[in-house]
């Protein structure tokens, strides 16, 4: 092989490699680029209420020691409620924020603690694997967020949080009304 | 000499309570037992921590990087048979509270395209 041909080959190889780079950041195949808002929470800057307190069983969990800005859960906002699924905003240490879930009925909780930057460009999220093989979707968005959408189906947030249940395959659009953001749930 | 014996009875099943009260301290709660089965080294991406050495009706996994999360993250259980249950997957650190309905080993991955530190991820059952 000539050093011509080598230096052709080099030179292709680095070409599509720049081309790549390109298009994963204008969106074909890359998320989480855009930004929307600050990333502030204003669900959680509400007054707070009685039915905001945490059950004592979440905050007996290990979950709550490791994550919580304070052990007895203060400043935990109930933002959802979804039949038996209530759904809380719990400030979280170092900065991080919380999404947590409770299911009285379904006798489940899960819990969901991540730096707050990560709203600026995506959600702090849960994805439950349904026996159907489908996903149940609950998220945490930064103000500005007003919907998250799957499989065709659209739903608000409201204050600050989203429920999608039965979603099929492994992206979920979040977005506000002049941007949005693509989240990858995996395989 | 009735009430000689009958003292005698009430001191014996006042010390009988009091050793079973202090034997019942030294058993740990039904229900509540634990384990870490991932302590404080990196994860590579896709890897997955496990405790495979016992199945048990287990109610709780968690993973927990640290304070700095802000990756994917996923616990799961898997039955000896291979069945797979309580999937959960997580922006940041995670934890599946759940009824003991399936007899299986616990698991934790991140899910991240990048390796990153793991603190821990326990299960309890």
């Amino acid at each position: 092989m000539t050093s011509r041909k080598l230096s052709l080959i080099v030179l292709t190889v680095a070409v599509a490699g720049i081309a790549a780079a390109v298009l994963s950041q204008i969106g074909l195949g890359g998320s989480g680029k855009v930004q929307i808002g600050t990333g502030k929470v204003s669900a959680l800057s509400r007054a707070g209420r009685t039915s905001d307190a945490l059950p004592s069983s979440v905050l007996s969990y290990p979950f709550a020691a490791h994550n919580f800005a304070s052990p007895d859960g203060a400043g935990a906002r109930l933002v959802k409620t979804d039949g038996s699924l209530e759904l809380y905003a719990v400030p979280g240490k170092s900065g991080m924020v919380c999404l947590i879930e409770v299911d009285d009925l379904a006798q489940t909780a899960g819990g969901a603690c991540a730096d707050r930057h990560v709203l600026l460009t995506g959600s702090i999220y849960m994805a439950d694997r349904q026996e159907d093989g489908s996903r149940q979707v609950v998220g945490l968005v930064g103000d500005g967020h007003a919907y998250a959408e799957a499989n065709g189906r659209r739903t608000s947030v409201e204050n600050n949080v989203f429920v999608l249940p039965e979603v099929e395959g492994s992206q979920v659009t979040i977005g506000s009304a002049t941007a949005a953001q693509t989240i990858d749930l995996g395989d | 000499m009735v009430q000689v014996g009958s003292s005698l009875l009430r001191r014996r099943a006042l010390a009988a309570t009091f050793v079973a009260a202090f034997a019942l301290t030294l058993v740990p709660t039904a229900g509540a037992e634990s384990q870490i089965y991932w302590w404080q080294h990196n994860m590579a991406p896709g890897e997955q921590g496990f405790s495979r050495t016992t199945a048990h009706n287990h109610t709780y996994n968690e993973l927990y990087f640290g304070p700095n999360a802000g990756w994917r993250s996923e616990v799961w259980e898997i039955t000896p048979a291979g069945y797979r249950h309580f999937d959960k997957d997580c922006v940041g650190n995670c934890f599946n509270s759940h009824p003991g309905y399936y007899y299986d080993y616990p698991y934790c991955a991140n899910r991240d395209s990048s390796t990153h530190f793991v603190n821990d991820c326990m299960d309890r059952w």
